[in-house]
């Protein structure tokens, strides 16, 4: 029932999850990951179906190095993309900051519509493939989440992670006690759109073709339905969150049409039940696995 | 002591919201080494005052210097490294972190240390993050916060939360702490150890300290010299004994007879 295309899926919702909670860890509701995922996945299909230098075979295969390559220039790509967009977007807090973030997922979007070497509607396809089934894809997205997982569990116990819890709970105070909020928000943003640009670049070649509706608005509302059922004070919230909704439609389709009413009901009801999320810092602690700082006798 | 060089010169400081005049032109220096205070009526400016000196509202004119030389472009984050930290009347931990937390977030600079180290939990971010976490007992220890280390802040009882708020700001190593009436919402009993608290910390952390304060008697107990405001202007500055002599106080405090 579970096949590997939909793993792979999951992981990548994962992934798009963990982009989503970056920023909202330090209290910042950016909707913008569609469009560093639409970025990454431009530019990886781009590279790999007009670029004869990374070795894209006539058969449509595709060295491993060149998308390690691609996944690390589509995170650099969308990484200076935040920075640039950050200092503008960033001044604005909560609703206002995530309204000019759609605008920036809007922007893209329409840009990749419409540049003229991006396929148009239609978009780029035959991108090539450089494993030979989707099971292939298993190994390179579930190394990247572990890579995010490490991260966002390193940065809990690192002065940009604390920085980031702090002004998630009160910015003023923050700045008070000399963090430089504006640099820390900005950091937050450029390690949220990495992450989905390097998403966006695996993406676009176990999608084989790339166009412009992979980065639609439509994207940002699934991503942060992720984080809001899954949970946004810890980074496992997300991953769970985007794991179990990505998975729920096809574990239902038994069912027929009744699954789409299914679906929506765990949307509806997920956050009502569980208004923190599914996953805790107390559920966590219960389960003996997050650890408070050492106490020193 | 009265030959100490300004610390804090708050100079001709003006701060306009609109057609309401919050600050006029107010100007006093703070000695190193002091305990200034600040009172006045509801209303007459204080915390305003609080708010320009640590950057949170831009002035609308005036001039603040520190050690001399003028910081009124600074932002907040610079001027709390610079040396002045403040805490806030109506209480502003970060609620959803512990005891610890909320001053290991302040440590963050004490010592330094890479983002790579850390990444890599390597020694010298292991060493660094010793050295925060010696200083954040030791700051608890001080504050006899030791036994809630481990309580979110969000739940801890009032008078724990007003110690913890000064205990983050002084986890910044400041020369200069601004105290935004510490005795609110004390009883008396914590009142007394309030004021004791005070001098502790002035002595162990060679502090200059300016405070404001609704209680009077606290405060002209504890200060080495005081300016009283009104509707935003300086209506007295003195010993709390000259203060206390003053027509004008007397005036604003218990009400003009015209």
């Amino acid at each position: 029932m579970m096949d590997n295309g939909l793993l792979v899926q999951m992981l990548l919702s994962a992934l798009l999850g963990l982009s989503v909670y970056l920023p909202l860890a330090a209290g910042q509701l950016s909707l913008a990951t569609p469009a560093f995922y639409a970025v990454g996945g431009t530019l990886a299909a781009l590279l790999s179906t007009r670029w004869p230098l990374l070795g894209a075979g006539a058969d449509g295969s595709f060295p491993l190095v060149s998308l390690l390559l691609e996944l690390l220039l589509g995170g650099v790509l969308a990484g200076v993309l935040a920075l640039l967009v950050g200092r503008l977007v960033l001044r604005l807090q909560g609703i206002y900051l995530a309204i000019s973030t759609i605008a920036l997922v809007e922007i893209v979007r329409v840009a990749i519509l419409n540049l003229p070497f991006t396929g148009g509607a239609v978009g780029i396809f035959a991108i090539p493939q450089p494993f030979a089934s989707a099971a292939g894809y298993l190994l390179p997205a579930l190394a990247l989440l572990a890579l995010a997982g490490w991260l966002c569990h390193r940065l809990e116990s690192m002065p940009l992670g604390r920085a980031m819890a702090a002004i998630r709970d009160d910015e003023l105070a923050a700045r008070c006690i000399g963090i430089d909020t504006t640099a820390t928000k900005l950091s937050a943003l450029v390690l949220s759109a990495a992450l989905a640009g390097s998403t966006g670049a695996l993406a676009a070649h176990f999608l084989n073709t790339w166009n412009a509706r992979q980065g639609s608005f439509e994207v940002s509302v699934t991503t942060l339905a992720f984080v809001i059922l899954g949970g946004s004070r810890t980074w496992l919230g997300p991953v769970v969150g985007g794991l179990l909704l990505t998975a729920l439609p096809e574990l239902l389709r038994p069912l027929g049409d009744v699954r789409l009413v299914l679906f929506g009901l765990v949307i509806l009801l997920g956050p009502v039940l569980f208004p923190q999320g599914l996953i805790t810092p107390a559920l966590l602690e219960r389960l003996g696995g997050r650890r408070r700082p050492r106490v020193e006798p | 002591m009265s030959n100490a060089p300004a610390l804090l010169e708050v100079c001709e400081l003006s701060c306009r919201f609109g057609g309401l005049v919050a600050l006029d032109r107010l100007s006093f220096a703070v000695r190193a080494g002091e305990i200034f205070g600040v009172i006045g009526p509801n209303g007459a400016g204080k915390t305003t005052l609080f708010n320009l000196i640590s950057g949170v509202t831009p002035a609308s004119g005036g001039t603040v210097r520190w050690r001399g030389e003028p910081i009124a472009t600074l932002p907040p984050h610079q001027r709390n490294r610079l040396g002045i930290a403040r805490t806030f009347q109506n209480l502003r931990l970060f609620d959803g972190l512990s005891v610890l937390e909320n001053l290991l977030v302040a440590l963050q600079r004490q010592p330094r240390s890479s983002t790579r180290a850390g990444l890599l939990h390597g020694p010298s971010h292991q060493r660094a993050e010793r050295q925060r976490l010696e200083r954040a007992w030791q700051l608890l220890e001080e504050l006899g916060l030791r036994q809630l280390a481990e309580r979110q802040a969000g739940t801890l009882a009032y008078g724990d939360r007003r110690r913890l708020e000064i205990a983050r700001a002084l986890a910044t190593r400041p020369a200069m702490l601004l105290l935004d009436e510490p005795a609110a919402g004390l009883n008396p009993v914590e009142k007394e150890g309030l004021a004791e608290l005070i001098g502790e910390l002035r002595a162990r952390h060679q502090l200059t300290l300016l405070v404001i304060e609704h209680h009077v008697p606290l405060l002209m107990r504890l200060c080495d010299r005081m300016a009283v405001l009104d509707f935003g202007v300086r209506i007295a500055l003195g010993t709390p004994e000259q203060v206390r002599r003053d027509p004008k106080v007397i005036e604003a405090y218990l009400g003009g007879a015209s």
